[in-house]
């Protein structure tokens, strides 16, 4: 199968303070892979070097092939990102937020229909301030489906999503996989991972503690459920007792 | 080409409902217009001078819209997408910092012409100006105070950490040319050593080049101005674009 991220020995620290530490990782096309960890544990760094936006000390990245930094305007064109706080122009409404994110691509998707399928159809006219955070949520996933991505990265995708437009996010994701969309996310609901994620990594101070899948994961260590095996791994039920 | 139209479209949409602009840089030099008018109506300048005191002041009028938008609204909006990580979500597309940049600064180029556009008429009409010079020199004066005045804002913008910076960065560059650049107080009634100082910023260059060009006054010496505002406007065009930052 195709490699579509790869990422070799990435090392970042502000100051002191090293958030990733020599991690490696691949992504392989058409599969959801799921970057999990506690908060500070340096997921949002290391999607953010994957991306560019961030300067690594040390490592390789490769996605799409293109080196991020050097080829955004081409790798842009392919890759979808909906960044944890994503902000957008104070009065901006949610058809112009559209209209002025499919302008920047070659061949964008129908940003309308995107909005209808995640239920925010009737909200175009609206201004995004005026936007539930649910809503709000969701026109950011549509956002980042709007290049018609090979590629797309989604950090905490459904946090203050409700139950059911959570579900509704695990559908349209499952089925846009099936379409052969590679995913990348994060995520702090272990449901979700259970149900969407392929493969998985956990990080924890920076370092990759586990990698394979949720299967595995449980396997290894002997847990009925998921949560408690990543609870385990990611050193974070020691401060539960 | 489309993507600079659908940018602009909305962009200009988004700063239009936030008055700013259309307050500072649109209704603010009318009503500066109208006061000068009925203060001093058609009276000459001076005893025994062609020209009326409006016919005098014109230039300077035309230059607040562009103070409005190149040394505030410009930098501002632009370090605000960047403090509020607007610019991060551009980064993350394909869109070059070049071409938002331009989006940015057409904005400010059409609020120029529409304060050009809402004053001669008036000034024409109601305190009968009228074109002693060239116009054509006028407008090209006109034109180059406002791409090296906005290109200044641009620079500012495209580099300031954040509003605060960028915003303090403005007020600096923004009281000094308007005060001293011949917009408020007259030029000529500066001491010469402080005359050679300001003579460096563009708006004075610009102004003194947009009286004489509307006066018919005799031009000493055109290629000074003209070569002070265009290095400038290049200077600051490449910087800006070279060192933006996202973030």
């Amino acid at each position: 199968m195709q490699t579509v991220i790869n990422v070799e020995q990435l090392s970042k620290s502000y100051g002191n303070l090293l958030a990733v530490d020599k991690l490696s990782l691949s992504v392989k096309r058409g599969t959801v892979y799921g970057l999990l960890g506690a908060n500070g544990a340096g997921k949002s760094t290391t999607i953010e070097c994957i991306l560019g936006t961030k300067n690594a000390d040390s490592g390789t990245i490769s996605v799409l092939g293109c080196n991020p930094k050097k080829d955004r305007n081409s790798l842009f064109q392919n890759v979808g990102v909906q960044f944890q706080e994503g902000d957008y122009q104070p009065e901006i409404k949610v058809s112009e937020l559209c209209e002025e994110t499919a302008c920047l691509y070659e061949a964008p998707a129908d940003w309308k229909k995107l909005c209808e399928q995640f239920g925010i159809g009737n909200k175009i006219g609206n201004a995004v301030k005026s936007l539930s955070g649910g809503e709000r949520q969701r026109l950011f996933i549509v956002l980042a489906l709007i290049p018609n991505p090979e590629l797309v990265f989604l950090d905490e995708l459904t946090t203050g999503l409700d139950a059911k437009a959570r579900r509704d996010v695990w559908r349209i994701l499952t089925e846009l996989r099936s379409r052969g969309l590679t995913v990348f996310l994060t995520s702090h609901f272990m449901d979700e991972v259970e149900v969407l994620c392929d493969e998985i990594c956990i990080l924890r101070n920076g370092k990759a503690v586990f990698f394979g899948t949720v299967e595995q994961a449980k396997k290894a260590n002997k847990c009925e459920n998921f949560e408690d095996a990543y609870l385990m791994l990611s050193g974070e039920e020691v401060e539960k007792e | 080409m489309k993507l600079l139209g659908t940018l602009l479209k909305n962009e200009l949409k988004l700063s239009i409902r936030n008055m700013n602009m259309v307050i500072f840089a649109v209704t603010m030099p009318l009503i500066v217009l109208v006061v000068l008018g009925f203060i001093y109506g058609t009276k000459p300048a001076a005893d025994g001078t062609a020209y009326t005191f409006m016919e005098q002041s014109f230039g300077a009028l035309c230059c607040i819209s562009i103070c409005a938008g190149g040394l505030m609204g410009l930098p501002l909006v632009v370090s605000e997408y960047r403090e509020r990580k607007i610019l991060k979500r551009f980064q993350v597309t394909p869109v070059s910092p070049a071409k938002l940049l331009l989006v940015e600064f057409l904005i400010y180029v059409i609020y120029c012409i529409v304060s050009m556009l809402t004053l001669f008429p008036a000034a024409m009409l109601f305190w009968k100006i009228e074109v002693h010079g060239s116009f054509l020199l006028f407008l090209g004066s006109w034109f180059l105070t406002m791409v090296s005045t906005l290109s200044i804002g641009l620079l500012v913008g495209g580099i300031a950490k954040n509003m605060k910076s960028a915003s303090v960065i403005a007020c600096i560059l923004y009281f000094p040319m308007l005060i001293f650049s011949g917009a408020t107080l007259p030029f000529e009634v500066m001491p010469v050593a402080m005359q050679k100082i300001i003579r460096i910023f563009p708006l004075t260059q610009g102004i003194q080049l947009m009286k004489a060009a509307f006066l018919g006054l005799p031009i000493e010496n055109v290629l000074l101005p003209v070569a002070v505002m265009s290095a400038v406007t290049l200077i600051c065009f490449c910087i800006s674009v070279k060192c933006f930052k996202w973030e």
